[in-house]
């Protein structure tokens, strides 16, 4: 019983960082119709330059782990906007259909060279800024980080949703959501409006970094598998809805746990996978998702 | 107010208006009108931005607009209520009003009272009142219409752009769309107005235009052309 309580917490931990990343992967969706297939890079990139902030890798630290996640989010939105201005604007200007698909995928290869070149190729361990003895939860361990990581992701997402509700800058991204050339008519740059849900996707990318590397291996190569399996979760809860990431990123987390110690480690991504599969056979617009009708 | 001259504009490489001049003067209602495909719906994306002008010139009070992004020529002061509403349908009435208003909000228009404005938009559009709170895609399409010109007022601009305001809707709902665009005008809003209801867009126009494949093929003082004996057949229904 604790066992399978354990299982659960480190599911419910890791499920929400792929339900932060997939989320990241619905904000530009929704502004743009695009997706940054580079959000594994940023999360890496989130984590790497964290690292080098608050370690002594190259001749720190300069900050404390809490005053690094700021500065880290700027890096990630600069990047994000980067991102967007060189692989989706021109594709988007052109009205080529696939074209950011694979600049944003050349983009993502890029920054895992640059990684690599930088921070090598070799694992580093990120240092834990709260105590890694884990406590216990009905006699199951709970490392304080895996609480830091839920209470970080579900602020990270609840922050971002109260951004749209209230302000009218986050009404502006609302309505460029819903309908692009209305909202050039209400005096909304739409253009601004989809470089900056680049910044805030990877951003939040990179800010999902910082919280997952205490608790994981950190280097040039911890995003790809992280954000392949964000975009499966994204598919999973469906493109559209903020719940269905959470629930997406919940199912595909704990049933890589449950997979891993019940069956076999080679097998843990097996049942999330095959329940894409399935989601993508029965319904593609995903659990939570509403049916995508191209407008034409 | 609105000065439009020998404008030229295309889809790919069809062109579709060849030349169209019109002058809106401040406080004016100017029609335009023409059956399907005259160029009616493009000449007023080419004026606010949504389309790109191939040629000629928009000025908008002594200022020219021409060729700017739509986010530019809505903060200079032009608002446009575009065919087919266009609302934001996952937004509240109230949200929707508000983003009309989005360059007062922001800064590159002068701010003025927007909740003030807010209110008389609610007392000018009844029917949205009671609907505040709801969100534009459950409202019926009259509704919807009168959201989309309530959103355009909020601008407080300069000249409102009316494209087809009565396009589908019940005979009784056309009714209240006109008294609208009347009461607007009485409050001396400058308007140009896309109607296919012809007789009633020159009732209460002063000025019209009669758009023919593109081109302007009659211009004049609003009775003038009711009285006009081509006009009448060709689109007033005799």
């Amino acid at each position: 019983m604790e066992i399978l309580l354990q299982l659960l917490f480190s599911g419910i931990a890791l499920g929400m960082i792929y339900a932060v990343i997939a989320f990241g992967y619905q904000l530009t969706f929704a502004t743009s119709g695009t997706l940054n297939f580079g959000q594994g890079e940023a999360l890496m990139l989130g984590a790497l330059v964290g690292l080098s902030l608050v370690s002594t890798i190259h001749g720190g630290p300069y900050l404390n782990f809490w005053l690094m996640i700021p500065v880290v989010m700027v890096f990630g939105a600069l990047q994000g906007a980067v991102v967007e201005w060189i692989g989706v604007r021109p594709a988007i200007k052109a009205k080529s259909e696939f074209g950011w698909i694979m600049s944003t995928i050349a983009l993502a290869i890029i920054f895992k060279n640059v990684a690599e070149n930088i921070w090598g190729k070799d694992d580093l361990t990120f240092p834990s800024p709260v105590s890694a003895t884990p406590f216990h939860v009905f006699g199951a361990n709970v490392q304080l980080m895996q609480v830091l990581v839920v209470i970080g992701a579900i602020a990270m997402m609840l922050a971002v949703e109260l951004f749209n509700r209230k302000s009218i800058y986050g009404k502006a991204v609302v309505a460029t959501s819903n309908d692009p050339d209305a909202a050039g008519l209400m005096g909304i740059n739409t253009g601004m409006v989809i470089t900056f849900s680049y910044a805030l996707s990877s951003a939040t990318a990179a800010f999902a970094g910082v919280l997952v590397a205490p608790l994981t291996l950190t280097g040039a190569t911890m995003g790809t598998s992280l954000g392949l399996k964000a975009f499966a979760v994204a598919i999973i809860g469906g493109l559209t809805s903020g719940m269905g990431a959470v629930v997406g990123g919940l199912i595909l987390g704990i049933s890589e746990t449950l997979t891993g110690f019940y069956v076999s480690t080679g097998y843990k991504e097996v049942p999330g996978l095959v329940l894409l599969l399935l989601v993508l056979a029965i319904k593609p617009a995903g659990l939570f998702g509403k049916a995508a009708i191209k407008k034409v | 107010m609105l000065s439009i001259s020998n404008l030229h504009a295309a889809y790919g490489k069809v062109e579709v208006l060849h030349g169209i001049s019109l002058e809106v003067p401040k406080g004016k209602v100017v029609t335009l009108i023409g059956s399907n495909g005259a160029g009616k719906t493009t000449t007023m994306r080419a004026i606010s931005g949504m389309i790109k002008p191939v040629s000629g010139t928009v000025m908008l009070g002594g200022k020219d607009i021409t060729g700017l992004d739509s986010h530019r020529i809505s903060r200079a002061g032009l608002a446009h209520s575009p065919e087919g509403r266009r609302v934001f349908s996952t937004m509240s009435v109230n949200d929707n009003l508000m983003l009309g208003a989005f360059p007062r909000l922001t800064g590159s228009r002068p701010k003025g009272d927007v909740n003030a404005d807010l209110e008389k938009a609610m007392e000018l559009f009844p029917r949205l009142k009671e609907r505040r709170t709801q969100l534009a895609g459950t409202l019926s399409g009259g509704e919807q219409q009168m959201l989309a010109m309530a959103r355009a007022v909020m601008l407080n601009p300069d000249v409102i752009l009316l494209d087809e305001p009565s396009m589908g809707l019940a005979p009784i709902l056309v009714d209240e769309v006109f008294r609208i665009i009347r009461n607007l005008k009485e409050r001396g809003v400058t308007m140009l107005l896309v109607e296919q209801f012809a007789a009633a867009a020159l009732n209460v126009a002063d000025h019209g235009y009669v758009l023919e494949n593109g081109r302007i093929a009659v211009s004049g003082p609003a009775e003038k052309l009711r009285d006009d004996p081509a006009v009448k057949a060709a689109y007033l229904g005799g």
